[in-house]
């Protein structure tokens, strides 16, 4: 199967302090890959650096082939990205938020569906300072899907979400993902690396610590929870 | 194009719900052109001269409009913009950051034409004005005094990083601007000394400018042009050097 996002041997640092070092994944067509690791682990600068935000010294980053700062209008026309703690407009209304993402878009979805498929449809007219933390952090999720993604990027999709609503959203990752949607996201909830993601990579100071199947890493800890595994991979903090 | 104009179409709506951009640039100027016109009018400008003080006033009240968007609309938004990551969130689309900024500078423009042209009918319709210089030179002066003042609320917008700093640099730029650019309060009136510290301010050689046109008068032009050239180009070329999107 071909690979959607390939990142090889990326390095990244700031000032004398390495951010990212010598990074390698590769991630294939219809696949869900979390990236996972504490906090200032250097998971969002990885992002960065894939969607070319961020300059970096060494490696390489594909995204459905393309190199995204060179191919950046091609390429984003078929790629979703939700931003840690996005933020909109003051005074800007749901309404107007999703039309005015969808305009930039040659085919984008339907916003009214995916509203009434995360349940914010009753808030179109509202205002989007209004709503409540989790109802923001579902809109994010939402506006990233709005171009009809092959491929999405999501950081932290469901910080600030109560259980309800973070079974809302992985009921639409889900159905998308039989679509065929590539999914990269961020966590910091194992149960929902458990529930969605395919395989994973868990980051510690910018280093790679482990890659691999959700079950083979569970199988080569000596637990039966991806939580414990995960803990345990980071007190090792051996390559597994 | 389309994109283009449903992104004009709302964030012009979101300029609109702030009432601050469209008081201070619309209604201060239009009350000030009441208040002049209903104290003096028709009153000749000084003893010796051939045109009133609504027509002196004239060009120095079309440029509040300017002043109100060049150093409160366009740097508070973009720094308030880049403090959200609304450019930064541009990147991972098709459509340029850039864009956005246009379309704030379309916006802004816009409302500053909408100010003088109201002006300009309020002091006709009620006032009697009439323009004594070319009408042509008049509009291509105010283009010029208008991009010269956005290229400095760009150079704002780029210099300083967060909006706090944006909006203490604003105030500090707005005001004195306004207050000693002859915009608001004639300049002829000031004492000899703040003249002379007044004429440092970009805006008031616009403002000579603008006077010179819409008078017809027969002075010479050349500091005010090399003011206004000289601050557009220094703005345009400092802001490409310093400008960040996050």
């Amino acid at each position: 199967m071909e690979n959607s996002i390939e990142v090889k041997n990326l390095t990244k640092s700031y000032g004398s302090r390495l951010a990212v070092s010598n990074l390698n994944f590769a991630v294939k067509k219809g696949e869900v890959f979390g990236l996972l690791g504490p906090n200032g682990a250097g998971k969002s600068t990885t992002i960065d650096c894939i969607l070319g935000l961020k300059p970096f010294e060494n490696g390489s980053v594909r995204v459905l082939g393309m190199d995204p700062t060179r191919e950046r209008k091609r390429l984003f026309e078929r790629v979703g990205v939700q931003l840690q703690s996005s933020s909109y407009q003051g005074n800007i209304r749901v309404g107007e938020v999703c039309e005015e993402i969808a305009a930039l878009y040659q085919s984008p979805a339907d916003y009214h569906d995916l509203l009434s498929q995360f349940k914010l449809d009753q808030y179109l007219k509202q205002p989007v300072a209004k709503l409540s933390g989790g109802e923001k952090q579902k809109l994010s999720v939402l506006l990233a899907l709005i171009p009809q993604p092959e491929v999405l990027f999501l950081d932290e999709l469901t910080t600030g979400l109560d259980t309800e609503a973070r079974r809302e959203v992985w009921h639409v990752l889900t159905a998308l993902k039989e679509k065929g949607l590539t999914l990269f996201l961020t966590s910091h909830y194992m149960d929902e690396v458990e529930v969605l993601c395919d395989r994973i990579c868990i980051i510690s100071q910018g280093h790679a610590l482990v890659t691999d199947t959700v079950p083979k890493l569970i199988q080569k800890s000596p637990y039966k929870r991806l939580e414990e595994a995960y803990l345990w991979v980071m007190k090792e903090e051996i390559a597994v | 194009m389309k994109k283009f104009l449903t992104l004009l179409k709302i964030e012009g709506k979101l300029s609109l719900r702030c009432v601050d951009s469209i008081f201070f640039g619309v209604c201060m100027p239009v009350g000030i052109v009441i208040l002049i016109g209903l104290i003096a009018g028709q009153n000749p400008a000084s003893n010796d001269v051939g045109y009133t003080l609504i027509q002196s006033s004239f060009g120095a009240l079309v440029t509040v409009g300017i002043c109100a968007t060049a150093f409160m609309g366009i740097p508070l938004t973009i720094a308030d913009y880049r403090d959200k990551k609304i450019l930064k969130h541009f990147f991972v689309t098709p459509v340029s950051p850039t864009m956005l900024l246009w379309i704030h500078a379309v916006i802004n423009m816009l409302l500053s034409m909408v100010s003088a042209l109201l002006i300009y009918a309020v002091a006709k319709v009620f006032f009697g004005y009439e323009m004594i210089g070319s009408k042509l030179m008049f509009i291509g002066s105010y283009l010029l005094v208008m991009v010269s003042m956005y290229s400095l609320g760009l150079l704002i917008a780029s210099l300083c990083r967060t909006v706090k700093t944006a909006n203490v640099v604003c105030s500090i730029v707005y005001f004195p601007m306004l207050f000693l650019s002859g915009a608001t309060i004639p300049f002829e009136i000031f004492p000899q000394q703040l003249q002379v510290v007044a004429s440092l301010l970009p805006l008031t050689q616009g403002i000579k400018l603008l006077k010179s046109t819409s008078l017809g008068l027969e002075t010479s032009l050349l500091i005010p042009l090399i003011v206004l050239v000289g601050s557009l180009i220094i703005g345009i070329i400092l802001s490409m050097r310093f400008f960040r999107w996050e």
